[in-house]
């Protein structure tokens, strides 16, 4: 991917989101339990957990998609819940697990839609605009391919191009649910490298991440969810330890220094059940 | 590509501007196309003014349109023909304002007003208040209620909404037959006479469409078409699934409630003035993103190519005959041959 982002300066210093006592159940089933949370900004937090311990539902909660049962998202100290969407659509943008690509669209009309909180009725198009979605385009490889149509891409550039809307979108904090889902290592590889670069340009990440070394490779605050609740978050060098994949994972495995990086790498034990 | 100096030209769109405050982007193609629908528009409305028994010299037309020339001439243009042609222009562009609509919302291309039941509901209440209980409210009023509540039928019966757009035509093809039932019921009370009108009516027609039809359905267009068109960036996220557009700033039950009434609005004035006419809801959407080509819903456009369709249709009906068939039966065998290319095109979609 290209090595220069071309970021308009966020528009908002570094923005902070925050959950406070949060709970959330779907019918009678609790998803989330009386979980809090503060996104440090500036930060690439990695959520990882086993399945369906609510991880997508608290990005969809963090994002303003599902609101909380009980307790109170706040971005930048204000009830998110109290804020207009379009507003909250300039700072803080969600990729969804599995957005629907329309029929017969193109890569840059796709990556168009992420500039609709720029916009208004009457004008649906300005010059920034444009140049943030060539921008876009250009971060995530996928200029020459701009004017196919996106049911031709391969499900890496599919990917991609999803990225590319939220990255027009141009807000300071961006959540993605699972973003390297179904990619092959290289993309994944490509992908995370261009995240860090986002982190890097001042934006802050909140990304579902189902690889546990690559996560810890490259973020650098984790969360850890099991049964709708945080059992651990922090620093990933210092939260990640055998004791606590024990608890979250319910596997028996050794923690290394990555050799590459020295970042923490979970090697499973062999038959490893807790 | 090079790396490292990516090209940050903006191609600047199309843009339909007016100075600051106005910027629309608009395809080249786009307005190629809506020209040549405007044109084949004009071209409808002037060979259904000229033709006919007795046909009428582009000179006696004009001269009609004036308010000069023979009484006959002027009885012929302004009280039959005239009214006649705008109807059928005005009901196409509002069974093609829905049908766009519709489709979007659904993201199904068979989740249009006629497939889904909603133009059986309109008749059934426009039938309920002409026939069943006269006098109750006006017929309009009567299609616009049956409209909405097959629609909410269709809601329920699906058991998700509208968000799941393959239940959604199951569902409307039963409300389409408890609506189909009643207009029977209404029927059956009829007298002979009055049921052969009724019939007709129920096939679809345009015979007989005086000023009144002209300023309803011109009316519901002035209102609805603009709404639609301020909804279209709204639909678009919609298609892209409910959490995406509300990321992006969408409130998507709310933008889904409102899109939903101005179709239903538009289908039930169509519906009012041209009778529960097949077809054209469904085709003009399809006919008119195929012939751009373009995501996303396009109401002008389709409106255009219903509004065209229509009108091109009752033409050839009339053209077959002074007793000629009513346009509905013309447009639903076109229209049944269409659907099951649609169907056919779904499944292999599916399947694959």
């Amino acid at each position: 991917m290209a090595q220069d982002l071309h970021l308009n300066d966020p528009a908002d210093a570094p923005s902070a989101l925050q959950l406070r006592q949060v709970s959330l159940s779907y019918g009678d089933t609790a998803v989330l339990r009386d979980l809090s949370l503060a996104v440090a900004p500036g930060a690439f937090t990695a959520v990882v957990g086993p399945n369906g311990c609510g991880k997508s539902t608290l990005l969809r909660v963090l994002g303003g998609a599902l609101a909380p049962s009980q307790g109170q998202a706040f971005l930048d100290g204000a009830s998110l819940a109290g804020l207009r969407r379009k507003a909250v659509a300039r700072r803080l943008a969600y990729l969804p697990q599995n957005p629907v690509a329309p029929e017969m669209i193109t890569v840059r009309d796709l990556v168009a839609r992420g500039r609709y909180p720029h916009q208004t009725l009457l004008r649906q198009w300005s010059p920034a605009d444009a140049l943030a979605v060539e921008a876009a385009l250009a971060d995530t490889d996928l200029a020459d391919l701009a004017d196919h149509p996106v049911h031709t891409l391969s499900g890496g550039q599919r990917q991609r191009a999803w990225l590319a809307l939220v990255l027009a979108q141009d807000a300071g904090i961006m959540l993605l649910d699972e973003p390297t889902t179904f990619l092959d290592i290289r993309h994944q590889i490509d992908l995370l490298e261009l995240c860090a670069r986002l982190q890097r340009a001042g934006r802050t990440l909140v990304v579902v991440l189902h690889d546990l070394n690559l996560a810890f490779r490259y973020a650098d605050r984790v969360v850890m969810m099991r049964s709708g609740r945080i059992a651990a978050q922090g620093e990933v060098r210092q939260v990640v330890t055998e004791d606590a994949m024990r608890q979250v994972f319910d596997l028996e495995c050794r923690v290394l220094p990555d050799p590459e990086t020295g970042s923490p790498m979970v090697v499973p034990r062999r038959g490893g059940q807790g | 590509m090079t790396r490292g100096t990516p090209r940050l030209i903006a191609q600047p769109p199309r843009l339909l501007r007016a100075g600051n405050w106005l910027a629309w982007p608009v395809a080249p193609r786009a307005l190629a196309y809506a020209a040549l629908l405007l044109a084949l528009a004009g071209a409808v409305l002037a060979t259904t003014l000229r033709a006919g028994d007795p046909g009428l010299s582009w000179s006696a037309l004009w001269l009609a349109l004036q308010g000069a020339g023979g009484a006959v001439e002027q009885w012929l243009v302004h009280t039959v023909r005239l009214p006649r042609a705008l109807s059928a222009l005005g009901a196409g562009a509002a069974l093609g304002l829905s049908g766009a609509l519709f489709q979007s919302l659904t993201r199904n291309p068979l989740g249009s007003p006629d497939v889904i039941g909603l133009t059986a509901g309109a008749s059934a209440g426009a039938v309920a208040v002409a026939m069943v209980w006269p006098g109750l409210m006006p017929v309009a009023w009567g299609a616009a209620a049956g409209a909405l509540l097959a629609t909410a039928g269709v809601w329920f019966g699906s058991g998700a909404g509208f968000a799941a757009p393959q239940r959604m035509v199951i569902a409307g093809i039963a409300v389409g037959a408890i609506a189909f039932a009643f207009v029977q019921y209404g029927l059956s009370n009829l007298r002979r006479e009055q049921a052969y009108l009724a019939a007709a009516w129920l096939n679809g027609s345009l015979a007989g469409k005086t000023w009144t039809d002209v300023a309803l359905i011109g009316a519901a267009g002035a209102l609805l078409l603009p709404l639609g068109l301020a909804l279209c960036a709204r639909l678009r996220l919609l298609e892209m699934g409910d959490d995406l557009a509300q990321a992006l700033g969408a409130t998507p039950s709310r933008s889904r409630l409102a899109a939903t009434l101005v179709a239903v609005l538009a289908a039930a004035a169509a519906v009012t003035v041209a009778g529960p006419v097949a077809f054209v809801a469904l085709a003009a959407p399809q006919i008119a993103r195929r012939c751009v080509p373009a995501s996303g819903p396009q109401p002008l456009l389709a409106a255009l190519t219903g509004a065209v369709l229509l009108a091109g249709a009752d033409l050839l009906t009339r053209l077959a005959g002074p007793n000629g068939l009513p346009v509905g039966v013309l447009t639903a065998g076109i229209g049944g041959v269409y659907l099951a290319f649609l169907l056919v095109l779904e499944w292999r979609k599916t399947s694959t």
